[in-house]
């Protein structure tokens, strides 16, 4: 049903000052929201194409040589991203992502609640122990396969050491495609659980506010 | 003599007209007459190999081959080219390593094989004693001027190392880790990259090496990018079975992975090479070669297992991927069935505690908020 009166000011004034949900406050600011969209279409970019240089798919019949630049224009892409984020931490002293003892402490209880076995997620700081360890371990991951990629791309002109490190080109690429099999396995289960848990993080990560409830004493 | 730089030249020309040999001996042996250089000894120990090197360095286009050995290298032990047997041959050796020090240059052929001490392959018989591999290949080694290993298995392992590689079989490098070893790998390696890598030694010492050891000269450059179907493949276009005439990168050729100059060079007396008979490279110069390029006909490598089964990298992924789809299809119907996904989103996304009820005030058009009970 929808109410489409106008209201006099001081009525919506005290709507909103006994019934409104906690206060919006900013969470997520404009480089945080820059990065993350920025990054997650590069990164889209570059295992699709990954995977295409894997394995060429038939129907698509692409041209090969633009492939690999694509791949390659878009990881630098993915990696100036990274390093907007990463500035930006260093700059607002942001620690969120990185993981702590305290975050790990609580890893336990989440699984319970995940698994039904516990009504709410424990306490969290900005993001909850489990996506905590999802990122961090994309940041870790997504360098190592740039490096890797790296190092694949001069052809063991510079870098050699990294060669000798695998054992060679075919080892650098099945680290990478392990790598991206990782993140297609758990970039659904991020977005999973984006949509389904609290949706107005989702709202922050687009408009940079939310609305969160006043904390408890 | 002719330079440096004129020989690296005649190595492409000599592959691109495939008289490498016939271009390079002239000019040698004049070199030999001349007294400018000096016969290189060489001995060569034959290790846990098929002798496939062997038999491939024997294919180098004649007359050249026996010129070059009566010209420019002194060829002192070879089991196959041995003219003389047992302990007298065996005497040559000897005599080599001790009367030759920091002169002669000795080639290995063949895999190091580790387990219980190297005992699995002996290669010669002093004072009642079995010698083994490892053993005589470092003694004799570390004495030598160049130490040469030739083929997969010497330069890294090869087949004979392959998984799960039962007799802990390496390459030479990793028994001599005191000094270089020059890799000359390939499966076989072709003879031109044998002898023109021994040629480099007799005139111009060590040639430039790559990142696993190999001579840059005829290693300096992936078989793809020399590749004639290389444009096939920029454009996408791949062969679905070997034998079509396409790129071959769908059907696992490791031409992108595998440095050499096969393309230019090919095998035979230059007749054909693989792919030039529609079928992939199958990366035998390179480390890990064969466990990391089979199955020889898909890209990447299967992954062992303990207990010695391999599963093909891509089932793998497909395999994680699924259970991945499972596991969040199973989350959201149980999610769905027990009302957390509803109560998350009704909670997340309004802005209220509950809806505003509004009561119109008699006659105006003015509303008063309702009193309600809920907080
Ligand atoms: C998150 C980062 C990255 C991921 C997930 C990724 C993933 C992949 C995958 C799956 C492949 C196909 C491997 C195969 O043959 O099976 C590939 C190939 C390749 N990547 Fe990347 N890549 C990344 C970053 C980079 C970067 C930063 C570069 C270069 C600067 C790069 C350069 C290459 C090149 C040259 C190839 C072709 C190698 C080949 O022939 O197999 N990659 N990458
Ligand atoms: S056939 Fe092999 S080496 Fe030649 S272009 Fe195709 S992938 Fe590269
Ligand atoms: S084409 Fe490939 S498999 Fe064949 S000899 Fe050359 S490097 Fe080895």
């Amino acid at each position: 049903m929808k109410h489409s009166v106008k209201l006099r000011k001081p009525l919506l004034k005290q709507i909103k000052a006994d019934n409104l949900k906690g206060s919006i406050i900013q969470s997520q600011p404009l480089w945080v929201r820059i990065f993350h969209w920025g990054f997650a279409i590069s990164l889209v970019v570059i295992i699709s194409t990954g995977l295409q240089l894997h394995k060429p798919a038939h129907f698509l019949a692409l041209n090969f040589s633009k492939v690999l630049v694509a791949h390659i224009v878009f990881s630098w892409f993915a990696l100036g991203f990274l390093a907007l984020r990463f500035t930006d931490a260093l700059i607002r002293k942001d620690d969120s992502l990185i993981p702590k003892i305290r975050d790990l402490k609580h890893f336990p209880k989440l699984m319970a609640y995940y698994f039904y076995l516990r009504s709410s997620p424990p306490p969290a700081r900005k993001y909850n122990s489990g996506q905590l360890l999802i990122y961090f371990s994309w940041f870790l991951v997504f360098l190592l396969a740039s490096f890797l990629g790296l190092a694949s791309y001069w052809q063991g002109e510079h870098l050699i050491w990294v060669w000798r490190l695998v054992g060679g080109f075919q080892m650098i690429r099945w680290i990478k495609f392990m790598i991206s099999i990782y993140f297609l396995a758990t970039i659904p289960v991020h977005i999973y659980l984006s949509l389904t848990e609290d949706i107005s993080r989702l709202q922050a990560m687009v408009t940079g506010y939310e609305r969160r409830p006043p904390k408890k004493n | 003599m002719i330079s440096r730089r004129d020989f690296l030249k005649l190595v492409v020309k000599g592959a691109v007209l495939g008289n490498f040999s016939q271009l390079i001996t002239p000019p040698l042996a004049k070199a030999v007459a001349a007294g400018e250089i000096h016969k290189l000894p060489v001995v060569m120990i034959e290790t846990g190999t098929c002798t496939g090197d062997s038999i491939s360095l024997d294919n180098i286009w004649t007359p050249t081959f026996s010129d070059i050995l009566t010209n420019i290298l002194d060829w002192r032990y070879d089991w196959i080219m041995n003219q003389v047997q047992g302990q007298e041959a065996y005497g040559i050796l000897q005599e080599t390593y001790e009367k030759m020090p920091q002169e002669y240059i000795l080639i290995v052929q063949g895999s190091m094989i580790q387990r219980d001490n190297g005992h699995y392959n002996h290669v010669g018989y002093e004072n009642g004693k079995l010698i083994t591999g490892i053993e005589l290949v470092r003694r004799i080694g570390l004495k030598a001027k160049y130490v040469v290993a030739i083929g997969s298995c010497a330069t890294y392992g090869g087949p004979v190392a392959g998984y799960p590689n039962p007799t802990q079989s390496t390459g030479v490098q990793d028994i001599l880790p005191e000094r270089r070893v020059i890799n000359v790998s390939g499966c076989p390696a072709h003879p031109d990259w044998i002898m023109g890598t021994l040629l480099h030694l007799a005139l111009y010492g060590e040639p430039e090496l790559e990142k696993f050891g190999r001579p840059k000269l005829f290693y300096g450059e992936t078989v793809h990018n020399r590749c004639p179907r290389r444009s096939f493949y920029d454009q996408g276009i791949f062969a679905t079975a070997i034998g079509q005439k396409e790129c071959l990168f769908r059907v696992g050729c490791k031409g992108p992975v595998t440095y050499s100059d096969c393309p230019i060079r090919r095998w035979n007396d230059r007749f054909n090479w693989p792919i030039g008979c529609n079928t992939p490279c199958i990366g035998c110069t390179e480390p890990g070669y064969p466990d990391l390029m089979s199955p020889f006909t898909s890209h990447l490598p299967d992954i062992p297992f303990p207990g010695g089964t391999k599963v093909n990298t891509d089932s793998i992924g497909l395999g994680v991927l699924g259970l991945t789809s499972v596991a969040i299809t199973g989350h959201v119907v149980t999610s769905l069935y027990k009302g957390r996904i509803q109560k998350n989103l009704l909670k997340t996304s309004s802005k209220t505690n509950h809806r505003p009820a509004l009561k119109k005030a008699q006659g105006f058009h003015k509303y008063w908020l309702k009193k309600t009970n809920k907080v």
